[in-house]
């Protein structure tokens, strides 16, 4: 080796004393091979050109080339998606070159609505994920893996809970009513939630206004467009991508223990004027060793070393006629609340697209079909009363998980002298009814391993077959079928059991059993002409779409399951044994509403020298959610665009300025989400009965007779005039790239208006029916978004990029179409007979949190007495040191409704990412983190209506007396100090560390024909969290209603995940 | 090849550009139809209130309307009386909030956040009216085939909502008047406009419902519609609250008009005092059954829809957690905190009784035993739980309504159902008596009947006790016992007097136990006056309707 680089050093200096003795040295053919440094696969149709001249050759299906050139010229190697590398030539013939994939090209096109766009001549604001940078995060949904990647775009879960889906916010909350994007996946409307994340090819979001504006009227609140793989050309790849994890609760709430709970309950009889409590008397405390029970209900409610995993196997490949790619995948998750039996997600996927070509140049069809089928159980993550981990933050210590005497069945046989038992229906678990110290207690877990008992399996099969002809250059006729037929089975069982006095069924087990099925179906037809007149280039796109959905439900129910099969696994409607609705048998079926819309869209497009730019769009946009006469909308957009780095000034900074691209935009989109017939008053049948007769006591018929005694009323008024919610956006961006291209900036600001909300606004009692939808209210979301990224090498070998991106906006509610500018939230959310809490109100974020602001605490009675005599109020009827200081902000002597003021909202301020990767020689590193600042989170893991609720251990910081605490107030039995304020808002900010990724590609050191990749890796999922917060996970998506977050009732934590993978390429 | 290509697509482009615009005209012109679409399932406002079958929908609507100010209510009429009145107190559990407190005593410092005591019975009122609003606006485009069902039909309808108003308007005082339904934001009404509407509807009630539209005879499928007679005894109940209240009156509704109703009703013949006053009551009479044993646990019951019966709201065991709204949801309130002793079930231990107003029955009133559970001396207190359950309860007095107490079996098991299958918190259903023949005969009696002292005698023979010389005191004093718990009294009180009610309301302090301890009601007669007794509206309201609605006086 060595002694070949001197025999070319030697060549090298003899050709250049050559050269200068002669100046005519004619050119020689040069070749070689061109690869690419990702996978070292050959690229065909790479460009070779001898700079400065008009030489250049292109490589063949092997990546070889061929050129003359003469020794000393420089080629310049170029291909789209990679950087382009420039070699001296030699006094050598061959030079082979691998190329750098460039991840920021301009050259490369994204794709927009109904097409595609250079990068460089795009006007709009959109951020494009690459497939392969969501399949590497290993995440369930493709959502989640776009995580802190996407700047402007929020997405948040709204549980832990395997399966659950999402909350994603782009650019802001824009209404109270629906809020997420529009999917479009190779553009038909689909669920991107169960789309197998390894199909991805892109995932194009269109943030502005301008970009969204042609798909007009479910463009509201932006659009994310997923592309999947199609085949190449070539010799077919096989790729085979596994991994397998154990996850883990990251972090637990810490509870009171049997001591410091038995504490607090005595020193709150004390506060509140009773006597201590006497343990020692409380048999049912006690096991049968006499050992006081203490038992972490949290703990118990989590599953260690839950189980993930996923296979996936893809093929793809083609000839010059037909390429194709296929797919089918597997994964699932288990929950890491309870386990497998309770909390559970299973997906198959399997796709395959492929492309033919039937006219050369002419005609090509094609087809893109997927099937999901999905199987999901799972526990209850709503609210209070529909949240199964919330009762293990209220359930009292001193009462085992399983019981220590089984009685055969009857009550009678249960004793208070048992400490523990159980004497329903052979159930393992503790019951509270004997307890002496609780009754109402409960087991949380035995009621979570007991009545969970659901399932709910759904399949998707959706596809679109499409036919493109190009009768002549430059035009395009494209129509496209699409249909997403999806079906859904729910069963689930309601079995005996028994905990407590208020947490039983001991009437009759139950089934019940639905299924639904929907079809929607689209058609699109789109003609596109580019032409060029001298420097300008036009482009133009003329379409038209149709839609529509329909559906049926229909489901069953049925008690009294016959003996032996009165189990979960024999949970079926025909083994219920009523013949009576009293007795559970129920049965309904109903279509779901129809829904149609008809569209006609158009795009002009002009650039000049691709360095001044304008595009426009119109869309009408029909529907039937709206009464005739106002379905109709009209949707337009004007975006423009300027490369300030192709003018001759930019000259002189060249050098490191590559490109620099001015953005402005501006468009309507509109929203259509709400439920159907709302221009009709609706008539209500259901649940309105009246029995005339003297039936009275003794009748158990009074049901069935019941059901023909119907009533009818309408039940909500009609608003004929109700139409399109409309959101309007400014946008002015810059895209960069610098030094050599290894830095790219992008930076955006935005004002987006949503206006004319269709909300179901609260009206006056005295209307007497349902409020009708209406349009009214707005909001405005102003912000900005940056995002850097860098690229560079050091050394041959060592690869490194760094990304950093952040957004921040700002929410605020303006003209809310009520007589008191306020749409109110839910009440009894956070403790029994919880007034309201949050809000939306003309000047604050939506969905803020509404609430009483406190002072401290009362240290002693001088304190109470200056602060009453001052002319403030207290809340407390019988106020005592100790107690919380409301703030009586209007002074009027009182505390009530008129002190509760803006304590902040769950929606962060700023969200950032940022990402860190090398790879080395075939090791290869990433961690990929998000954050958000500036979010609240309403936390309320006890029920303070309950007396004998459990704490967690920060009671243990409350006042005991005089400067203890300024901060916790004194126990009580009653929840007067816990009356909504800010003692329940807590910071929510943090950074989350959510993939560290190490792997190696084997590959490299065991060189083979066959296997072209095998890469093995480690990797962990939110590994770690940044945060002040105390609960079990700050990042909560859960609200009561669509447009609150933030709201932690006992929220299913994410899990912490470990796991190890293997991507093997054949 | 090439040029065999090229024409190729020459030809396409032509048919492209014919098909294109083709099929864009296509969906132009049909696209209107296309969007067309109808719910399967659902009527609406323009293909309902169209058949006859459908006003009797309708008329149901209006019934179910009417019934879930009890069936789904906030306070409900039926607890703010009993509350506010001198018959009980708040009570409820000892950690409760002090809602009830606030009400009793007539004092928002008793729990100064809650401000929207009544929003859901507010609401409750406006849905009922609203769905007669709609009948009555429809009424003249239904194809009525039965001329006689129209009149009786539209006379319930409006007899609805006189009751509905007459409610609203005793407990609030200042309400907003519709009589057609409107989205607009209207403010209160001078309460002679609502009482002008009240006589007008059971006036329209009495004149179309015939007098045999629902008799007696039939009452085992009738039971529960208002007739002619329930609208007459109606009208003269709220001549005298309106007369008595305001000390006004309305041009054409006159006493002598109020009297000639009340005796229509008594010498129709359809009704007569059931024999024993202590079977009017389901708790009273009931037995101590085993679980299934409808016969035991009835007793002697007179039954629902007995001859006694004029008018009773009806209530199935139904409710659910699905919408179905169809049982007495007040009921529970009242029942025993937590604790079902045989035949008296479980409830939440509010509205403790008064122990003065126990005491004022004269010796040998039958009415006592059957209106008052007496813990002490039935031997509650030594039932299983009794401790805990007094532990658990504010204001204990050791006295509990039994006319509308919840009822168990032996063992405890809730009897709503027979089978025990029921829910003790939401599937009461004991009817809920609003007119009873013994009110008709004192409302004459009071009226100036000229058989005024027979139908004094009667009453008080049915309780066991001799006749005393007829007067309006004699007549006021028998109403309170005869009436107890029947949320009849407090408005009896009011009648004479807001100053009146006040005096017999207010207490310097009552003892009672709360959470086992030493406890006071005290209720002040200023606080009453300050109110003039009527209830608060509800905040929520208020500002929904940005001030327009005004708070009642005192609240």
């Amino acid at each position: 080796m060595q002694k070949n680089s001197f025999k070319q050093s030697l060549l090298i200096v003899l050709l250049f004393t050559m050269q200068a003795l002669s100046a005519t040295l004619s050119a020689k053919p040069v070749n070689g091979k061109v690869t690419s440094a990702t996978d070292g696969e050959p690229l065909i149709g790479a460009t070779v050109q001898v700079q400065g001249t008009k030489t250049g050759s292109v490589t063949d299906l092997d990546g070889n080339y061929t050129i003359n050139a003469e020794q000393g010229q420089t080629l310049v190697f170029s291909y789209v998606g990679y950087l382009t590398k420039t070699v001296k030539v030699g006094g050598g013939s061959t030079i082979d070159v691998t190329l750098e994939e460039d991840r920021q090209s301009l050259e490369e096109v994204v794709v927009i609505g109904y097409g595609v766009q250079k990068k460089k001549l795009l006007t709009g604001a959109t951020t494009q994920v690459k497939g392969e940078d969501i399949a590497k995060m290993n995440t369930t949904s493709p959502l989640q893996a776009m995580q802190g990647q996407t700047p402007g775009v929020s997405i948040q879960s709204t549980s832990g809970q395997p399966g659950s889906g999402l909350k994603v916010q782009i650019r802001g909350l824009g209404t109270v009513g629906s809020s997420g994007p529009l999917y479009l996946i190779d553009g038909i409307g689909g669920d991107i939630n169960t789309l197998n994340p390894a199909d991805i090819e892109s995932i194009d979001v269109l943030k502005d206004a301008a970009s969204a504006a042609i798909y007009g009227a479910q463009a509201a609140n932006g659009v994310v467009l997923v592309t999947t793989k199609n085949g190449r050309e070539g010799k077919a790849e096989i790729s085979f991508d596994a991994y397998y994890g154990w996850e883990n609760v990251a972090r637990k709430a810490p509870m009171l223990n049997s001591s410091e709970y038995m504490t607090i309950m005595n020193e709150q009889q004390i506060n509140s004027g009773n006597q201590p409590y006497d343990f020692t008397k409380m048999k049912s405390i006690y096991d049968p060793q006499g050992n006081l029970y203490d038992t972490n209900w949290i703990d118990q409610m989590f599953k260690d070393n839950a189980k993930q995993e996923s296979y996936n196997l893809g093929i793809t490949g083609g000839n010059k006629v037909s390429t194709f790619a296929l797919s089918l995948g597997y994964m699932s998750q288990e929950g890491i609340v309870g386990g497998k039996d309770v909390s559970n997600y299973e997906r198959y996927n399997f796709r395959i697209n492929s492309e033919h070509k039937i006219i050369d140049k002419l005609l090509k069809v094609g087809e893109q079909v997927s099937y999901v089928y999905t199987k999901t159980t799972g526990i209850g993550v709503g609210n209070q009363y529909n949240n199964t981990l919330r009762g293990a933050f209220g359930t009292s210590p001193l009462a085992p998980v399983y019981a220590t005497n089984i009685f055969d069945g009857s009550q009678a046989d249960a004793g208070s002298e048992a400490s523990s038992y159980n004497g329903f229906y052979g159930s393992p678990y503790n019951a509270t009814d004997y307890s002496d110290w609780y009754l109402y207690d409960g087991n949380p877990y035995g009621s979570m391993m007991t009545n969970t008992n659901n399932e709910n399996k759904g399949a998707v099969f959706s596809g679109n077959v499409y036919a493109e002809l190009t009768p002549m250059k430059g035009l395009t006729l494209r129509s496209v079928f699409g249909a997403v037929y999806n079906t859904s089975e729910y069963r689930g069982f309601t079995p005996f059991y028994h905990f407590s006095p208020y947490n039983y069924n001991d009437t009759r087990t139950s089934a019940n059993q639905s299924m639904n099925h929907g079809l929607s179906m689209t058609w699109t037809n789109t003609a596109q002409y580019n032409w060029n007149v001298a420097d300008h280039a036009f482009s133009a796109l003329l379409g038209m779409e149709a839609s529509r959905y329909e559906g049926t439900s229909v489901g069953a129910s049925n008690g009294y399951l016959k003996e032996g099969f009165d189990d979960w696994k024999h949970a079926y409607v025909n083994n219920g044994t009523a013949t009576s609705t009293d007795d559970g048998l129920g049965a309904g079926g109903s279509p779901h509403g129809d829904s149609r819309n008809v569209s006609y869209f158009g795009r002009l497009g002009w650039n000049w020298k691709e360095t001044y730019m304008i595009n426009a769009t119109l869309r009408a946009d029909g529907s039937s959610k709206f009464a005739s006469g106002h379905r109709f909308g009209w949707f337009p957009s004007v975006s423009a665009g300027w490369t300030i780095s192709n003018e001759k000034f930019m000259q002189s900074v060249s050098s490191w300025m590559d490109f620099l691209k001015l953005r402005v935009s501006w468009g309507q989109v509109g929203n259509q989400n709400i439920s159907d017939y709302q221009y009709l008053a609706p008539v209500k049948n259901t649940n309105t009965h009246y029995l005339f007769g003297t039936s009275g006591y003794d009748d158990t018929e009074s049901v069935s007779v019941l059901g023909t005694n119907w009533g009818a009323y309408p039940s909500r008024v009609a608003n004929p005039d109700v139409t399109w919610e409309t959101s309007e956006q400014f946008n002015i961006g810059l895209d960069a790239r610098l030094i050599g291209g290894h830095l790219n900036v992008n930076l955006d600001y935005y004002i987006k208006t949503t206006k004319d909300w269709l909300v179901t606004a609260p009206v006056l009692a005295t209307v007497g029916t349902g409020a009708p939808t209406i349009n009214g209210g707005d909001v405005k979301n102003k912000g900005f978004e940056f995002n850097l990224a860098w690229n560079d090498m050091i050394g041959k070998e060592f690869r490194y990029n760094i990304g950093v991106n952040g957004a921040y906006n700002k929410n605020e509610v303006g003209s809310i179409p009520t007589d008191d500018g306020i749409i109110h939230g839910a009440t009894n959310q956070l403790y029994d007979n919880a007034p309201e809490f949050y809000r939306a109100q003309n000047g604050h974020a939506i969905g803020y949190f509404w609430g009483y602001k406190t002072a401290g605490i009362f240290q002693n009675q001088q304190e109470i007495d200056e602060w009453i005599s001052n002319g403030n109020g207290v809340l407390q009827a019988d106020v005592k040191p100790g107690d919380v200081k409301y703030y009586d902000i209007n002074h009027d002597g009182q505390i009530n409704d008129d002190d509760k003021v803006d304590l902040g909202n769950g929606m962060p301020d700023f969200t950032y990412g940022f990402t860190l990767g090398f790879d080395w020689k075939g090791l290869d590193f990433s961690v990929q983190a998000s954050g958000a600042v500036g979010q609240k989170i309403v936390q309320t893991y006890r029920n303070h209506a309950n007396a004998q609720a459990n704490y967690t251990t920060e009671i243990l910081q409350r006042w005991t007396g005089e400067g203890t605490s300024n901060k916790i107030p004194r126990v009580t039995t009653t929840n007067i100090n816990w009356q909504f304020s800010d003692l329940f808002v807590h910071d929510g900010d943090y950074l989350r560390i959510s993939t560290v990724t190490l792997g190696y590609d084997l590959a490299r050191i065991w060189k083979n024909k066959y296997c072209k990749q095998l890469r093995l890796y480690v990797q962990a999922q939110n590994l770690l969290t940044f945060t002040k917060y105390k609960g079990m996970d700050p990042e909560i998506g859960y609200g009561t209603d669509g447009w609150v977050s933030g709201v932690d009732v006992g929220y299913y934590p994410r899990p912490r995940t470990i796991l190890v993978g293997a991507n093997v390429k054949f | 090849m090439r040029t065999n290509i090229f024409i190729k697509a020459k030809r396409l482009v032509k048919v492209f550009s014919y098909l294109l615009p083709l099929t864009s005209y296509l969906f132009i012109s049909c696209s209107e139809n296309y969007l067309d679409v109808e719910s399967k399932t659902e009527s609406n406002t323009s293909n309902f209130y169209k058949t006859q079958n459908d006003a009797y929908r309708a008329l149901i609507g209006c019934y179910d309307g009417w019934r879930q100010t009890s069936s789904n209510p906030g306070f409900a009429f039926y607890v703010a009386s009993e509350v506010m009145g001198a018959e009980c107190f708040g009570a409820t559990g000892n950690t409760d909030g002090r809602g009830y407190q606030a009400v009793d005593r007539f004092d928002i410092a008793q729990s100064s956040s809650d401000l929207n005591l009544y929003e859901a019975d507010w609401a409750r009122y406006y849905q009922g009216i609203y769905r007669c609003n709609e009948l009555i606006k429809y009424e003249p485009q239904i194809e009525w085939k039965n001329e006689a069902l129209h009149e009786i039909y539209m006379g319930e309808c409006h007899a609805l909502r006189a009751i509905m108003y007459f409610d609203l308007v005793r407990m609030f005082g200042n309400i907003p008047l519709l009589t057609v339904a409107t989205e607009e934001n209207v403010p209160q009404a001078d309460p002679a406009e609502v009482y002008q509407v009240i006589f007008d509807d059971l006036q329209y009630a009495i004149d179309h419902i015939p007098a045999n539209a629902y008799p007696k005879a039939d009452a085992a499928n009738n039971d529960g519609h208002v007739t002619k007679y329930a609208a007459e005894a109606l009208y003269a109940r709220a001549y005298l609250y309106y007369t008595g209240y305001y000390g006004a009156s309305i041009e054409g509704v006159t006493k002598e008009k109020a009297l000639s109703y009340c005796e229509d009703v008594i010498s129709s013949g359809e009704y007569a005092l059931v024999p024993e006053y202590k079977n009017l009551w389901p708790a009273a009479s009931a037995g101590i059954a085993e679980v299934g044993d409808a016969i035991t646990l009835l007793g002697s019951y007179a039954g629902d829809g007995n001859s006694e019966t004029i008018l009773a709201m009806k209530f199935t065991n139904t409710q659910d957690y699905n919408g179905n709204n169809d049982s007495n949801r007040w009921q529970v309130m009242l029942g025993m905190r937590n604790l079902p002793v045989a035949p008296y079930g479980r409830g939440w231990g509010a509205l403790t009784v008064n122990p003065q107003f126990v005491n004022q029955y004269e010796a040998g009133d039958t009415r006592k035993k059957a209106s008052v559970i007496d813990i002490v001396n039935e031997g509650i207190v030594n039932a299983d739980g009794f401790e805990a359950s007094f532990k658990d309860q504010r204001e204990y007095t050791g006295y509990v309504i039994k006319k509308y107490s919840p009822l168990c079996f032996a063992d405890g098991t809730s009897a709503v159902k027979i089978d025990g299958s029921g829910g003790f918190q939401e599937q009461n259903h004991q009817d809920w008596v609003i007119m009873r023949y013994a009110d008709v005969l004192l409302m004459a009696a009071e009226l100036g009947s000229g058989s005024a002292q027979s139908y004094l005698d009667k009453v008080r023979a049915r309780a066991g006790l001799q006749p005393v010389a007829v007067s309006k005191a004699a007549i006021m004093k028998e109403r309170k016992f005869e009436f107890a718990f029947e949320a009849i009294n407090y408005w009896d009180l009011l009648r004479q007097g807001v100053d009146y009610a006040a005096q017999q309301i207010a207490t310097n302090g009552i003892d009672v136990l709360s959470g086992g301890n030493a406890d006071k009601v005290v209720i002040s007669a200023e606080n009453i006056l300050a109110k003039k007794g009527l209830c608060q509206i509800p905040q929520n309201q208020i500002i929904l309707s940005n001030g327009v609605l005004k708070q009642n006086a005192g609240w």
